[in-house]
């Protein structure tokens, strides 16, 4: 390609399919996923549970389970259906997994302090993700108009990324940028097809996603008492 | 008393009637012959509408949509297509095309065109290979150069690729009006069986200098984009066919789009794209019945402009 060949293309040259096989992406997985649902369904009940427990202990369990979100969707929607219609969302499951590893770490080896202790307002922290993880995989059902097309987190990247934002406030600022650069790049990449596509409704998650990720590279929440 | 009429009566009423000009599937089982043009290099005739595959036939592994995407197939060919369009760029078409294929048992019926599309000038072969296995044939009748990348390397070896019988055909492909300088040096000095390059009833750059070079040069031309992706009919669906539409040879909007593209002298055949069989037979309707004339082309250009 030559310079001042770029002007001449929009990002719909680059889209390589239309908004029928990608909400089918949806329907399939869920489909070839059934009965496992449970599952999904299990983990939100619990990462609720331990950010209303909110102790380190809590906590790493919280980081645990996100690690697992991240791993089901990147090595599962993201490699397995959506690559081989879009060739940049199996190089994001590989990086999905990396982010896995990362959380992992953070996890299993960080040394929590004080600074980092429980959140005040757990109650509500813990309810208001629960209610958020549970409406926002509806906005997919709607866009396609079929019940099949439900995107549970832990299954699927956007309301899977969507639901770790927020979670990721439990980390130390100095490190958290470290996990929220991944969410800024999908949510770029997911709004700027989801745009390209067409569907709106569905726009609205990695639009919200993004704007919610800046917000979490400044801001701080205040800590409550300590569990420990 | 009941009035006996012969197949071949019964068709000539209808469409005296004009109403075969809606059902090319009548006319191909009326054994009407398609339009066909010649390829200059060859001489060999290729129907004048062909098809392609970008983003509707990317389904990955959708077996609903694989079996739809086969449908079409299946009725293109049913309505006397032989050409179909595709590239490694294209994600998962290349995939779907052969499990088309293989359903179909069409490997001989189809006019495969593929395209090399990378940056390393020396996997043309490589690439081609790759292409060949996904789509279940031996060897593509047209390999095409994608968007001019990397062009002198891959033309030399498509060069003598074909000497080698590898390929039957060679070409070179843009789209969206780029760098029709270069295709146009490219044209005067290398000895191309086809270019692909989009034409249509709005984007007529091509005819002030890349047709008129093409027919001159004995290059066959492989129209993309004859929708402009769609664009025309989210524009102009809406509106009336002209009252003398029907005198052009055009009763739909899809065959008042495509009849513009291949009634132009230079166009060898036009490839639209589509996931819908009922688009793909109105489509096809534009490979029979009556061409557009001189006048009535522009009268056709005239009439888009001023809507
Ligand atoms: N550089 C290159 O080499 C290059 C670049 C661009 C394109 N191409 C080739 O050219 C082919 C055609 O171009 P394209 O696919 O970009 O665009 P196109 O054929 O101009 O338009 C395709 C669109 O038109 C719609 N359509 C088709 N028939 C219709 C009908 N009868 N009524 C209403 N809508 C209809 C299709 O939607 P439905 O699915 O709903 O029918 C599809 O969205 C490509 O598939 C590709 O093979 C090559």
């Amino acid at each position: 390609m030559i310079d001042g060949d770029w002007l001449s293309y929009s990002l719909s040259d680059f889209l390589m399919f239309g908004p029928e096989v990608f909400l089918r992406l949806f329907v399939r997985i869920n489909q070839d996923f059934w009965p496992w649902q449970g599952i999904a369904l299990v983990l939100l009940l619990v990462v609720a549970g331990l950010l209303v427990r909110g102790d380190t202990l809590a906590k790493r369990g919280v980081l645990l389970l996100l690690a697992a979100a991240w791993v089901g969707s990147g090595a599962g929607f993201l490699m397995e259906y959506y690559g081989p219609i879009n060739t940049p969302a199996i190089w994001f499951g590989w990086a999905f997994i990396l982010q896995a590893a990362l959380l992992t770490v953070a996890a299993l080896v960080w040394p929590w302090d004080k600074t980092t202790a429980g959140l005040a307002r757990r109650w509500q922290a813990g309810i208001g993700w629960l209610v958020m993880a549970a409406l926002l995989p509806l906005l997919v059902v709607v866009q396609s108009g079929n019940w099949h097309a439900l995107a549970l987190f832990g299954i699927t990247p956007d309301v899977t990324v969507a639901a770790s934002v927020p979670c990721l406030l439990l980390l130390p600022r100095r490190v958290r940028w470290l996990f929220l650069l991944l969410p800024l790049l999908w949510s770029l990449f997911s709004a700027a097809t989801l745009w390209t596509l067409g569907t709106r409704l569905m726009f609205v998650l990695p639009a919200a996603t993004l704007v919610l990720t800046i917000a979490c590279f400044r801001f701080s929440p205040r800590p409550g008492k300590s569990q420990d | 008393m009941a009035i006996k009429l012969s197949r071949r009566q019964f068709l000539a009423a209808l469409a005296a009637t004009g109403l075969s000009l809606r059902m090319p599937a009548l006319m191909a089982a009326s054994g009407e012959k398609a339009i066909a043009r010649p390829i200059p290099s060859s001489g060999e005739p290729l129907p004048v509408i062909g098809m392609g595959t970008w983003r509707t036939f990317n389904v990955g592994g959708d077996q609903q949509l694989v079996q739809e995407r086969t449908g079409v197939l299946k009725r293109f060919f049913e309505l006397g297509g032989t050409l179909v369009d595709s590239s490694p760029m294209y994600g998962s078409a290349d995939e779907v095309m052969g499990e088309a294929l293989d359903t179909l048992n069409a490997h001989d019926r189809v006019f495969a065109a593929n395209k090399v599309w990378t940056r390393d000038g020396n996997a043309t072969r490589e690439q081609d290979r790759a292409s060949r296995r996904k789509w279940g044939i031996d060897r593509f009748d047209l390999q095409q150069v994608h968007n001019l990348l990397a062009w002198e390397s891959h033309l030399e070896t498509l060069k003598q690729m074909k000497a080698d019988g590898d390929i039957r055909y060679l070409g070179i492909s843009t789209s969206h009006g780029r760098r029709h300088r270069d295709l146009a040096t490219i044209m005067e000095q290398e000895p191309l069986d086809f270019v692909q390059l989009t034409y249509n009833v709005l984007d007529r750059e091509a005819e002030q200098r890349l047709l008129p070079l093409a027919k001159e040069r004995g290059i066959a031309v492989i129209v993309n984009r004859p929708f402009q992706g769609g664009g025309l009919f989210r524009r102009y669906q809406s509106e009336p066919l002209p009252g003398w539409a029907e005198e052009a040879g055009c009763s739909t909007w899809a065959e008042f789009f495509l009849k513009f593209i291949v009634s132009h002298p230079a166009v060898t055949c036009a490839i639209p794209a589509t996931t819908r069989v009922e688009h793909m037979e109105e489509n096809m309707g534009a490979l029979y019945g009556r061409l557009p004339d001189d006048e009535q082309r522009r009268q056709m250009a005239d009439y888009v402009a001023g809507l």
